[in-house]
């Protein structure tokens, strides 16, 4: 139970995330005719993180055209925001992840940084 | 007074409201930079993360809601991000483990990854977290010293839905 518990305010308290919502995504129809359109919801907890970038991409990780208001966005720490991406009908067979990537600052020290990604599915849950 | 009486115990009852709190437990993937990885120098032509070379392993931590829907994908550096101009080519050797997890059933992901390329991918079948540490090695040919000036290399941590 304590161990639960601990692992709950692990989770609750957590400082340096990124976390993206949902995993698989309901495609709706857009105001633009033969273009379709998945909300996300991005929240960010990395303190040294500003930015995050959107991709679109196949099975094989080849990039899809899509549209967005903005392709790299501004999410400040402990910040939420919504976004839509907005892909042509006719890509929408081959499109299968899209993701958010965290954009690293240059540093001023000889380290490891670590760019986290994370990717939801257009193409359902699995069976 | 009778009815001033009337009026403020009417006044003093408690009001009532039905307040209504929902959450939705989803497929969820969280990662967490727990640390920063930092390269140690122990000799001219090597730049290493392993705590014997006094460098610091990065640690990612992923947290899945929900068991099964996702795969970790990690991939320990193949160049620098940023470094001095180098004149001759780097060797780049690194691994990724798991380090810690928050349930006995996770027990199994060192034994099941899958490694090709610069990538270690671990499937995340069980719910809750898991910590991954990546050793990051850079060795210059020829055994020549590394420039003097600042190196950095980046880990991709990526969360996919299966």
């Amino acid at each position: 139970m304590l161990s639960k518990v601990l692992i709950f305010l692990g989770w609750a308290t957590a400082v340096s995330a990124h976390e993206m919502t949902p995993a698989y995504p309901i495609i709706k129809p857009s105001h633009v005719s033969g273009v379709v359109k998945v909300d996300l919801s991005l929240f960010n907890s990395r303190e040294e993180i500003n930015y995050y970038e959107i991709g679109l991409y196949d099975l094989n990780w080849d990039g899809i055209p899509f549209s967005a208001v903005y392709r790299i966005i501004k999410v400040g720490y402990k910040e939420r925001k919504n976004f839509s991406v907005y892909i042509r009908e006719s890509d929408l067979d081959e499109a299968v992840y899209v993701c958010t990537t965290s954009k690293i600052r240059r540093q001023r020290e000889t380290k490891t940084l670590v760019s986290s990604r994370i990717c939801s599915r257009l193409d359902g849950m699995p069976a | 007074m009778k009815y001033s009486l009337a009026i403020l115990s009417l006044c003093a009852l408690p009001a009532y409201a039905d307040v209504d709190i929902t959450g939705n437990v989803e497929a969820k993937c969280v990662i967490q930079t727990d640390k920063a990885g930092v390269y140690g120098n122990p000799s001219a032509s090597v730049l290493s993360t392993a705590p014997s070379d006094g460098g610091v392993l990065p640690v990612v931590r992923f947290d899945v809601a929900l068991a099964d829907y996702y795969t970790a994908n990690i991939t320990h550096p193949s160049s620098f991000s940023s470094s001095p101009a180098l004149t001759d080519n780097v060797a780049w050797t690194g691994s990724t483990s798991v380090t810690q997890t928050s349930d006995a059933g996770m027990s199994g992901y060192e034994s099941a990854k899958v490694v090709y390329d610069n990538t270690t991918v671990f499937d995340l079948t069980v719910a809750g977290s898991t910590w991954f540490s990546t050793s990051s090695t850079a060795t210059l040919a020829a055994s020549k010293p590394f420039t003097g000036g600042i190196y950095t290399a980046v880990v991709q941590a990526s969360c996919i839905a299966k």
